[in-house]
């Protein structure tokens, strides 16, 4: 079953289309990634799937219903850009948040006291928000998101500023959410957190759609065409090794993207040469390298000849 | 617009308006100067008042001397003093008056008298003073000078004195005929009560409606207006706030209209003697006038915060706002004003346009019904225009809410917003 359905979705501003003809569909249950650079149109087309601004052409179902707004108690959403009321106490204005998506005041206020003691604030509860660190205003944020119990939670960035300690918390919780059903909307551009969670993307680059699908199956498609290595030594630049499309080299390790067809042995020849290999192993593309691929190709269609290229490490 | 969620929106909005230092300041200031100046300018002015005046008298000719001083010895607040007196030749006069001029700077006269003869009165008088702004003390220093020259002037005549101080003293009986009848007090009742009306409603729009465009900036500033959009809709969000700043300002109303019957039932008896005798309480508001009073504040109330939320909602920093507030500021100011000129020109063509214009017509439309009763199909078309003119302030504000809220960086221009709105 769909929970979230997007049909050729478009929105203009002033004469620049944001979000051009888009299309996809969530599933119940999942965890799916909405990717794409910035400016790309994520964040429209999530406030497209939230009410908050019309459409100008096309259509959005959420949670059966055509209208985001007739079920917006039953969607979670952190936005990117987000804040907090600094002179209120965090429980009030835990309760408050949750108020305003529909809980009764009674049951909002014992669910806050609840994601308090849950995200560690018990202490915190009577604070001024703005005594609060950035992390712990993070945190409230998150369980506002959650509060109502929501089917569907949109989180664009989730984890952006996030120290490691609190990334962890903020998986560990959105898992949890999800075993008990949840399906949640991510959108970003960390792509460890992609690789790690998501079920089924969505690459959306200049608004429209790139890649869409579930994650492992794109990776199959893209067959074992990458090449993780370890070495030892100078190797000097990888790209004009044959059949290596693009390079992410970090000194010691390194990915290298073959083209279609490539022969890997001659690859492992020409590294033998250069550089004292350690480990030599043909895997699936990470999602970063699929989406940097992938965006580097539409990028590049939608530049005119002549531009300026500022990916050098794709070389599509 | 899902009322319950309006219901949290109003309910938060409220207690952050009233649980607020420039709310709880300015709740309990405004009555207490108010307070200050009816009750404590009176008697604060009447201690001030010298006890006692210690004149000169300096006089060309020695008429009528004996009388001035005597007619000055009645004059019983402040007591004056006359503490020397001396007469002195037209030559010497520019030379003595120095000299006395300088005593009067020294303190040891608080003032002097002058006395020359004069061809058309019987004479002419000078008063020379450190402290001429008293006019307590001008008022009993020139009637006694004129009975003096009353008294010389029927001398012989056979009219008793008496009777034409009482012809000077007698007044025009002023009782304005409205619809409502017949009232006693002028110009005095109509002006204090008026501007206090105003000025309730000025106040409390200015305090809380800026407070409130101050908030809706912090929240776009501080980026909490996504979340609250992924939870409202702009209307019901600009609803809910308008709503709770409304009752902000009630609440504010009512706490200070409750200190005035406060002051008036307990605190007024005891001081009534330092007001003007025009200013009975029941001269100063009627029942009707406290009906359009109601009407009118909350109408005016309403129209100027959603022009505040709109202006907000377009800036994106603090500084921003108090530069975009000032038009909406000004036709306040204009309103406000229009009532200094209502209440002399009730019926004049410039005031009854004004009354009739949305933005004026809370002020000067109650400054008009306070004075002069206007036809009945005024007042109410007034109401009505400024009705019509509230809903299109709310749905132009809707719109702005709409489109504004999530916009950062440069604050859109007039033109931009009217041509968005045109392509809404």
């Amino acid at each position: 079953m769909q929970v979230l359905r997007v049909e050729d979705l478009t929105k203009e501003f002033s004469g620049v289309r944001a979000v051009d003809a888009l299309q996809f569909e969530v599933a119940r249950g999942k965890i799916f990634g909405l990717l794409g650079p910035n400016g790309s149109g994520k964040t429209t087309t999530i406030r497209m799937c939230l009410g908050i601004i019309p459409p100008d052409a096309g259509t959005v179902e959420v949670l059966g219903s055509p209208d985001p707004l007739r079920v917006r108690e039953r969607i979670g959403y952190l936005p990117e850009e987000r804040g907090l009321y600094a002179k209120m106490r965090v429980a009030d204005q835990l309760a408050f948040l949750g108020a305003i998506r529909g809980l009764d005041w009674p049951t909002a206020k014992r669910r806050a006291e609840w994601w308090l003691e849950r995200l560690g604030l018990k202490d915190r509860m009577s604070s001024l928000t703005n005594e609060l660190s950035k992390g712990m205003q993070q945190k409230v944020q998150f369980a506002a998101a959650l509060l109502h119990q929501p089917e569907l939670v949109i989180l664009d960035e989730p984890f952006s500023g996030l120290d490691p300690i609190n990334t962890r918390i903020f998986k560990d919780i959105l898992l949890e959410e999800k075993r008990r059903g949840v399906t949640f909307v991510l959108s970003t551009h960390r792509m460890e957190e992609v690789e790690a969670m998501c079920e089924e993307i969505c690459l959306i680059h200049s608004g429209r759609v790139v890649l869409k699908g579930a994650l492992s199956e794109i990776k199959a498609s893209y067959g074992k065409a990458s090449v993780a290595l370890e070495y030892e030594g100078q190797g000097g630049d990888f790209r004009g090794l044959p059949g290596v499309v693009s390079v992410q080299d970090s000194g010691r390790k390194a990915r290298l993207r073959l083209a279609p067809g490539a022969d890997s042995q001659e690859l492992l020849k020409a590294l033998v040469e250069r550089v004292r290999i350690r480990a030599f192993r043909l895997e699936e593309p990470h999602i970063e390298e699929i989406y940097l691929q992938e965006v580097g190709a539409a990028e590049l269609l939608s530049r005119k000849p002549g531009g300026d290229f500022r990916r050098e490490e794709v070389h599509p | 617009m899902k009322r319950h969620q309006v219901y949290h929106i109003v309910r938060r909005e409220f207690l952050a308006r009233v649980c607020n230092k420039a709310f709880i300041f300015s709740t309990v200031l405004v009555p207490v100067l108010l307070g200050a100046y009816t009750f404590l300018v009176p008697v604060l002015f009447r201690g001030t008042t010298t006890d006692e005046l210690r004149l000169g008298l300096l006089y060309v000719s020695e008429a009528y001397v004996e009388e001035v001083v005597a007619a000055l010895d009645r004059i019983e607040r402040p007591k004056v003093i006359v503490v020397e007196r001396q007469g002195v030749s037209l030559a010497q006069r520019d030379e003595v008056r120095g000299r006395w001029s300088e005593r009067v700077k020294q303190g040891d006269l608080d003032g002097y008298l002058m006395l020359e003869p004069s061809e058309e009165l019987l004479f002419n008088a000078r008063y020379f003073a450190r402290e001429t702004g008293n006019i307590e003390i001008l008022v009993r220093l020139e009637d006694a000078l004129r009975s003096v020259l009353l008294q010389a002037v029927l001398e012989g005549t056979g009219v008793p004195l008496e009777k034409v101080a009482r012809v000077q003293r007698a007044e025009l009986e002023i009782v304005r005929i409205s619809e409502r009848g017949e009232e006693k007090g002028g110009f005095g009742a109509a002006f204090f009560s008026t501007f206090a009306l105003a000025f309730l409603l000025y106040l409390a729009v200015l305090i809380n409606g800026q407070g409130m465009a101050m908030a809706i900036v912090e929240e776009k500033a501080s980026r909490l207006i996504e979340v609250i959009l992924g939870a409202v809709t702009a209307m019901e969000f600009m609803t809910g706030k308008i709503i709770g700043v409304m009752l902000s300002g009630l609440t504010q109303l009512g706490i200070w209209v409750g200190c005035t019957l406060i002051a008036v039932l307990y605190a007024l008896p005891a001081v009534a003697v330092s007001l003007p005798p025009d200013l009975g309480l029941a001269n100063l508001v009627s029942l009707e006038m406290l009906f359009y009073f109601s009407v009118f504040f909350l109408l005016g109330y309403l129209l100027y915060t959603t022009i505040f939320a709109a202006v907000a909602a377009t800036c994106t920093s603090t500084e921003e706002l108090s530069q975009a507030l000032f038009p909406a500021m000004l036709l306040l100011m204009v309103a406000f004003f229009g009532v200094f000129f209502a209440i002399p020109n009730p019926d004049a063509t410039v005031t009854r346009v004004l009354s009739l214009i949305p933005f004026f017509t809370p002020l000067v439309m109650l400054a008009r019904i306070n004075v002069l009763s206007p036809p009945h199909w005024e007042i109410l078309l007034g109401i009505l225009l400024l009705i019509v003119g509230v809903l299109g302030c709310f749905w132009f504000c809707a719109k702005i809410f709409r489109f504004a809220l999530l916009l950062h960086g440069k604050r859109p221009t007039f033109a931009e917003i009217v041509r968005t709105l045109r392509a809404a």
